[in-house]
Parts: structure tokens; C-alpha cells; sequence
């Protein structure tokens, strides 16, 4: 086994081709002599060594180069090296000799995505074995090559009325190919998306498909593959990642699939947010995941037996995929202002009306798309909608818990901050530059008796003091020192982060807040958010997704278990101004022991069961079934010392069924926690999951939709299956989240 | 020794190949199902009812029928479709076009898509629930069935 591997990126000299690249590969590799050859180059590397002038390197972990010569001998060095204005040599070391392996011109990069150690050189004595040299060609100057791959658009559609949306999802698949196909895409969507509609649509014709059971689904899909009918099955891998399937794609031919679901948008602030997600970020499972999602290689096919993999297409490579996006928001009030994360094209039509697309159609599926529309500063407040089925006569209703505004008249108690950075290799780059920028503008705003400790983790967690220390300007000194070295390389061993920030013993003073600050790429997301279940203790919890594709599914966990709320911190976000909401969240005292009286009403399955604290600028939404009519409703919490109520406004029949959807996702949703608290996958629980959905006709972990053509056979066998790879997500480095161990 | 070698190796691959087989799906036959309704007066909503008696029906898809105003592929009964429930299966559509856009006379109101396991031969009786006009006047329609395997 090859266990050093030294790629090296040329800007603008290189052939952009598969081809130009495989043969640059192949001549490089030819280059270097294998481990066991004879010679002065023979045998294994023991260490990289890197020379050059001062100006030469930067980024990476060795970086920038402190002296004129350095040596590289982590096992698990991902380095990037970057000549600026002189060349720069790199040199492996053999037992007989260096050998010089690379030379980095101005405007190049090199990559050095592993290094030799001595333990695992010494049985470094296969043939072909050694350091390998690659030439690929970068994306700088360099169109990206174009890889033939099924998926050619995807169309979003969504009508949001208040704060509710129905979105439709289109999915064009066509052939490339000369030969049948199945195609596979893995594909996000909103973590509390309640999936109720899927339609295969082959030409004219529509067929609407069956929601069954997850392993019936199976089964259907793969007889009716195997027989040659064309076939789609959707299938739900986590709460937002689902994975979809087309069998029999003849050559030439398009099927597209159509789903439908809804959402509730997030609140924030005086801005409501439509959120929809395009690409799953890679992850990293840690070793024994009961259930990993696997980042790959576009071309790598090992991994078929062993879970869920995401195929990713490199930096210099792109599919036709495109994506387009349109919404109808009528938010039932007048809308301020609008904002958005893409270029857009807006139509209004009335105050409270708003028509937004992409600008220029469509776009490239790498980062969320995100929405924003902020309504009338006064008019947002607590209310109560409710939809009822005429068949059965059963009420549902979602109440908007609205916090105080007497909530910011009153400071807070001081606090104990405990930072937790995510320092994985995917956070390498922009993402761990607006981590730090986040903790440097939070540590502004620390005050007078209150104490802090800053965590980082990736294979292992290390922290800035022994205990939580005051913050005084001298602590905040050294602290912004700590922070400044921060950088992103390894695996994300979250569940040791976690452990270290809840693990300490709790200062009897001060309300312990856990700000935790990652992408949520990581596959274990189960383990840890049973870990904070058990261990939150009256800590509380405040997760920051960093990043334009994080893990929500993740990061709304971590902060509805620890008690906290959510923020999200895109990379061209300001880190000062996201820490500054948050701040002004935290330093007012939360409405506590929440509760609603509903006045003689019955009221079941009420979603969250047992309500969160109420931040300020933070409304909660609660979510149940009713029988009866419904009266004056109003609401009860202790602020600080004081008790106070306040009254909902009458209720409101939205005529919506969507509640009934919405409260059935969310009835699955605290089904999957308690499942997760009690450890156990099957049962009871997996039960009332399983009925929960099909009832409601809802996608889950136990549901899947299946539709098959059975009019018609398609000619031959039953056809290669094609992954649809995807890119990275903007800003992610390939390099440091794409290999092939993992 | 050796005899007991190859015995027990024999075994193996017998075992191996039960448990290859069990694993792989059971095959069944594709058929389609088209639900016509002969009427005089344009539908423009309906509601059918759909039994196999010898419960090996297996709804795998719902496709519209010739009359392009109705948007949608029909709707299904989320319960028949439950766990044990392979037998029935009651399915509705609407239109809201103008009485003109609507067809009459014989008209092919949705196809399903239908997987049968087993050797028994499926045997369909379908029953209007209910029909009406564009202006929600009930009809009293006639309702046909064709079954066609997947060719």
C-alpha cells in the first residue's frame, strides 16, 4: 500500500481532461520508482522535507514556513503548500537517500495529503508501492471538465403562506449513456420536511407512487428492476438525507420524479427564513458507526455493502446538474424587506405578497439557498392556527409562542461560556477562519463575572485552560492568541467534544452555555444526540453552523436537546453581527417554565411535549390534535423572579391539511428521540413510527415510496447503476474531506 | 478425512445458496388495471372502490387516465395500503375544468400499477362509490375494468 501521496495542482499549464490528468498520472507515477526498486530512491519514505524561502509556502498546517527548510512527518499531515513569488523543492527521504519528488513554481499548489510514518513504512515492501506523484489539473483558469451523469436539473417550486410552505421538487433524470441505466442520487432535503407526495413522470404520463413499508418498497423496486419495468424508489437515510432511485433509464431517455412536502420556516429575529438545502456536505464517521454516511471518490465503487455513501466529483470536475428555484411567499402581512443567499429576481404583488426566482433561472446545486423576508416589526405575536378534517372530526393546530417584549428590559445572570470548535479537516479553510472570527467577537462581549473555556476536537479534544477562568483582559488576551492557531485537519470525534463540555463539574454560580461551533459533518449524529440527552444536566446548549451546507438535522438537535437555540453562520455571513443576535439573545433572562393553558380545550400529542425556555427575538412553535371548539388560550412562564401571562389572540381556522402533515412529521420526529434515548432501534417505538407514517402517508426511516411503470418492459438487462456525484459544497477543500479511507 | 472435507464443504454451499436465495427478492408478475366509466354526463369527481378477492393485489402505482383536465394522478386510500392490507384499495380524483373540457361516453379514469405474487390468478371487482358533475349534481355512472400484463 502506497502510504505517502503528494498531488500536486498546476493553475494554468495543465490539460483540463480526465485524459490530460490520467496521463499526467501515469507519467508522474512512471517517475518515481517504486518502494523496492534499487537505487538511491529505494525504499519507503521516512519524511517529506520542504525547502524554500520564507515567502514560499502558506496555508495547511505547516504554514507559513517558519524557516527556510521543513520536515513533514505526520501520519496524517493533509498540507497545502503554495508557492508565492520563489519555487519551492519537496524531497522525500528514504533510508538510501532523498529524492527530489516535486518542485512548486509561483501560482501552484501542492498537496501533500499524507505522509510516511516509520511504523507503517516498514511494511511498506509491495511492488508499485511508494510515494505517488499526481498531476491534476486545478481549478484556477481551467474550466472544469464536464462528467456525464444522469441528473440534469432540479426544479424547486414552493408557495409559502404565513410561515408554512408546500414545495414541490422536480427531478429530471436522463440517460447519457449508450446502455440502460439505474441512476442513484443521495440528496438533502429540510431536516423537518413532512415528505407526503411522490409522482414518476415517464413523457405524458403521471403514476402516482405507494407509500410502504421500507423493506416491501424494496422489494417492489427491485423485482421490477430486475424484470426491466422502469421503476423509482425514494428511501430516507436521516431525517435530511434521503436517497432516490430510477431503474431502466432506456439511452437517450428522461424520467422525472416529483416530490412534495412541507415545512415550517424558522423565525429569527423579525426574519423568517425558507431554507432549502442542495448538497450533502461530506462526512466522517468515526470508527463502529452503526450507520455511516461514507464520502467517496465519484469514482470509487467499494463502499456498495457498507452504508450510505455520498460520490463526490472533484474541484475540477462539474455535471450538467443544475438547479432552479421560484416561491410564492404571502407572508399575511406586509413585508419589509427581502434578502437572499443566491441572486434573485423579485416580483411583489401587494404589501404582503412576494414572487422570488433565481436570477438568470438556475444555478449550481453547492450551497443552501436561503430566503429571508422580514414583516412588520410590530405585527409579529402569539398565534393559533388550527385546521380540522371533516371526516374524522379531529383538530389539529400549531401555536406560535411569541416571547414578551418586557423579556429585554431585564439583563441576564453571569454565565459560564464553554466554546466548542469543531477542528476537522472539513472545516479547513473559510470555515475555521469564521469559527475563530465568531469565538474573537464573542469573547468581546464576555462580562464581568463571567468565566469562559475554550474546546476544540477532531481526532482528539484539546482546550485552552485546565478549568473555565474569569474573564478578565488578560485571560481574553491569551484566549484570542489560542483561537488565532486554530486550524482545520483530521476526523471529527464530536462525541468527545461533546463529553468535554458537559463533562466538567458544573459551577453552582453560573448557567453553563455551550457554544458549539462546526459544520455537523459527521455520520454518527444518533450517538450524539443521545450523548447530550443524557448529559445535558441544566446546561444549555447554543450550536452555530458554519458553513454553506451544514448539517441542520445536527445542529437543530444539538440545540433542541440542549435546551438552546440554533444560528447559522454562512461564510460570507458577518461572524461579529451573528454573534452580536446572539449575545442580545442571551443577555436577556429566558421565559421559563413555559406553559399554556388551554382553558378547558383537549388537547393531545402536543409537540415539543415539554416546552423550552423563550429567548428573546425567538418564538417556539407547538404542535398537537384538538377535539372541540376552541376558546381563549394564554400562556404562562417566570421571568427572572416574576410570574407573568399573556393571552393568545382567537384562533384562526387556516383550512390548511397541511397541520395534520406537519403534526404527524413531528409526532415521528419525538417517536425517533425517544428511540434514540432508549437505545433501542426496533420495538414499540419503531412500531408507532412505522404507523405514524403510514397513516399519514409520510416518508420515515421505516417508509419509502415506490412507483412502477408496469405497462411496459424495457429491452435488455436490468442496466448499470450510475451514483450521481455531486460537488463539494462552496467553500468545503475536497482534499481534506474526500479520501478514499474513509 | 478428506471425504469429510468435501461433505462438509458440500453442506456449505448448500446452505449458502438457501440463504442466497431466500435473500433475493420473490418474483412477481406486473399487470395494469385500467378503471374505465361510461357515462352520458361528463364527470368531473369520482371515488371507485377497488377488491382483489384472492388478496394478491400489490398497488405499486397510480397513473391518470385519458381525460387531461384532471391534473393529478388519483388519490388513494392511505389505510388500504397498510401493513396486511393488499386486497382493496379506494381511489378518487376531481377536476375543476368547465363541464365542456370534461369527456364523456366511455372514459378511462386512472390505470394501476399492480405486482401479483403467487400462483393464484387475481380476481378484481371494482364498485363506483360515487361520481358527479362539475356543478357536484351525483351521476350514475357505469364503471368497467381491463387488466393487461406488463408487456
Amino acid at each position: 500500500m502506497a502510504n505517502a501521496y503528494v498531488a500536486k495542482k498546476r493553475a494554468q499549464h495543465l490539460a483540463s481532461t480526465l485524459l490530460g490528468a490520467a496521463l499526467a498520472l501515469f507519467a508522474a507515477c512512471s517517475a518515481v520508482p517504486p518502494a523496492d526498486q534499487s537505487g538511491s530512491a529505494a525504499g519507503p519514505l521516512e519524511e517529506i522535507v520542504v525547502t524554500g524561502s520564507r515567502n514560499g509556502p502558506r496555508g495547511g498546517s505547516v504554514s507559513p514556513l517558519q524557516a527556510e527548510r521543513q520536515v513533514m512527518t505526520s501520519p496524517q499531515a493533509i498540507v497545502t503548500l503554495e508557492a508565492d513569488e520563489a519555487a519551492l523543492r519537496v524531497a522525500g527521504v528514504r533510508p538510501g537517500g532523498s529524492q527530489l519528488l516535486s518542485q512548486v513554481q509561483p501560482g501552484e499548489e501542492l498537496w501533500v495529503i499524507q505522509t510516511v510514518s516509520a511504523e507503517t513504512a516498514t511494511e511498506d515492501t509491495e511492488p508499485g508501492s511508494g510515494t505517488m506523484l499526481a498531476l491534476v489539473a486545478a481549478t484556477r483558469g481551467v474550466p472544469p471538465t464536464e462528467v456525464p451523469l444522469p441528473l440534469r436539473h432540479t426544479d424547486v417550486r414552493a408557495v409559502v403562506t404565513g410561515y408554512i410552505s408546500a414545495v414541490d421538487v422536480t427531478q429530471q433524470f436522463e440517460n447519457p449513456y449508450d446502455e440502460k441505466i439505474e441512476a442513484v442520487y443521495l440528496f438533502p432535503l429540510p431536516e423537518k420536511a413532512a415528505v407526503n407526495e411522490f409522482v414518476m413522470t415517464i413523457g405524458e404520463r403521471k403514476i402516482r407512487g405507494i407509500l410502504r413499508e421500507k423493506e416491501e418498497a424494496q422489494r417492489i423496486y427491485e423485482d421490477a428492476r430486475a424484470q426491466g419495468y422502469r421503476a423509482s424508489l425514494l428511501v430516507q437515510h436521516r431525517p435530511n438525507i434521503f436517497e432516490q432511485k430510477v431503474a431502466n433509464i432506456e439511452p437517450g431517455k428522461r424520467i422525472d420524479v416529483n416530490i412534495r412536502y412541507f415545512h415550517t420556516l424558522a423565525y429569527e429575529d423579525g426574519w423568517y427564513s425558507f431554507v432549502f438545502p442542495t448538497v450533502v456536505g461530506p462526512r466522517y464517521n468515526p470508527q463502529g458507526s452503526k450507520s455511516p454516511v461514507a464520502a467517496l471518490p465519484r469514482e470509487n465503487f467499494s463502499n456498495e455493502a457498507a452504508g450510505t455513501a455520498v460520490r463526490y466529483l472533484r474541484p475540477t470536475e462539474r455535471s450538467a446538474h443544475d438547479i432552479g428555484i421560484s416561491i410564492d411567499v404571502d407572508a399575511g402581512v406586509a413585508i419589509e424587506e427581502l434578502t437572499a443567499s443566491h441572486e434573485i429576481v423579485t416580483r411583489r404583488d401587494g404589501e404582503s405578497v412576494a414572487h422570488v426566482a433565481l436570477a438568470g433561472g438556475s444555478t449550481m446545486p453547492n450551497r443552501d439557498f436561503i430566503l429571508k423576508f422580514r414583516v412588520a416589526g410590530e405585527t409579529i405575536k402569539t398565534n393559533l392556527l388550527t385546521y380540522t378534517d371533516e371526516r374524522t372530526e379531529q383538530g389539529y393546530f400549531t401555536l406560535l409562542v411569541y416571547p414578551p417584549a418586557r423579556q429585554t428590559a431585564l439583563r441576564r445572570q453571569p454565565v459560564e461560556m464553554v466554546f466548542v470548535v469543531d477542528t476537522s479537516g472539513s472545516m479547513s479553510g473559510q470555515p475555521i477562519a469564521q469559527a475563530r472570527a465568531a469565538i474573537d467577537a464573542a469573547l468581546d462581549r464576555l462580562e464581568r463575572g463571567d468565566t469562559f473555556q475554550i474546546m476544540n476536537f477532531s481526532y482528539d479534544v484539546k482546550q485552552f485552560a485546565s478549568r473555565p477562568v474569569a474573564a478578565t483582559d488578560e485571560n481574553i488576551r491569551r484566549a484570542r492568541d489560542y483561537v488565532r492557531q486554530l486550524g482545520g485537519q483530521g476526523g471529527t470525534e464530536m462525541l468527545s467534544g461533546i463529553r468535554a463540555a458537559l463533562g466538567f463539574p458544573r459551577d453552582a454560580e453560573r448557567t453553563r452555555f455551550v457554544t458549539f461551533l462546526t459544520d455537523g459533518y459527521i455520520g454518527n449524529e444518533v450517538e450524539i444526540l443521545g450523548e447530550v440527552q443524557r448529559t445535558i444536566g441544566d446546561a444549555r446548549i447554543f450550536s452555530f453552523g458554519v458553513g454553506n451546507s451544514v448539517n441542520r438535522y445536527l445542529l437543530d438537535g444539538l440545540a433542541t436537546e440542549g435546551r438552546g437555540t440554533v444560528a447559522y453562520l454562512g461564510l460570507n455571513d458577518s461572524a461579529e453581527e451573528v454573534m452580536a443576535y446572539y449575545f442580545e439573545r442571551i443577555s436577556r433572562p429566558a421565559l421559563t417554565d413555559v406553559a399554556i393553558d388551554w382553558n378547558g380545550l383537549a388537547t393531545t400529542d402536543v409537540y415539543p411535549a415539554r416546552l423550552p425556555d423563550l429567548f428573546a427575538g425567538r418564538p417556539i412553535v407547538v404542535t398537537g390534535k384538538f377535539r372541540g371548539r376552541v376558546g381563549d388560550v394564554g400562556i404562562r412562564g417566570r421571568l427572572g423572579a416574576e410570574r407573568v401571562a399573556f393571552g393568545v389572540g382567537a384562533a384562526h381556522d387556516s383550512q390548511q391539511p397541511a397541520l395534520r402533515s406537519l403534526w404527524a412529521r413531528l409526532r415521528i420526529e419525538d417517536l425517533a428521540r425517544r428511540q434514540t434515548r432508549s437505545g433501542d432501534p426496533g420495538g414499540a417505538l419503531a412500531n408507532s413510527i412505522r404507523a405514524t407514517a403510514l397513516e399519514h402517508s409520510l416518508m420515515s426511516a421505516y417508509t419509502s415510496f415506490v412507483a412502477v411503470d408496469a405497462s411496459e418492459r424495457t429491452a435488455g438487462d436490468r442496466g448499470t447503476t450510475v451514483n450521481q456525484a455531486v460537488p463539494v459544497p462552496a467553500g468545503v477543500r475536497y482534499d481534506t474531506t474526500v479520501i478514499a479511507d474513509r | 478425512m478428506s471425504w469429510r472435507l468435501l461433505q462438509m464443504s458440500l453442506r456449505v454451499l448448500c446452505v449458502a445458496a438457501a440463504l442466497q436465495l431466500a435473500a433475493q427478492p420473490e418474483a412477481g408478475v406486473f399487470t395494469t388495471v385500467d378503471v374505465f366509466v361510461v357515462s352520458d354526463t361528463p364527470v368531473a369527481a369520482w371515488q371507485v372502490e377497488l377488491t382483489e378477492r384472492r388478496g394478491t393485489m400489490q398497488i405499486v402505482g397510480i397513473e391518470s387516465g385519458d381525460d387531461s383536465s384532471f391534473r393529478d394522478p388519483p388519490f388513494y386510500d392511505r389505510v388500504a395500503t397498510m401493513r396486511g392490507a393488499t386486497d382493496r384499495i379506494v381511489l378518487a380524483s376531481f377536476s375543476l375544468s368547465e363541464a365542456e373540457q370534461l369527456q364523456r361516453g366511455r372514459v378511462r379514469i386512472a390505470r394501476l400499477h399492480v405486482r401479483t405474487v403467487g400462483a393464484a390468478q387475481p380476481d378484481y371487482e371494482a364498485r363506483l362509490v360515487a361520481a358527479g358533475t362539475s356543478d357536484g349534481r351525483p351521476i350514475d355512472a357505469q364503471l368497467n375494468l381491463e387488466t393487461q400484463p406488463g408487456r
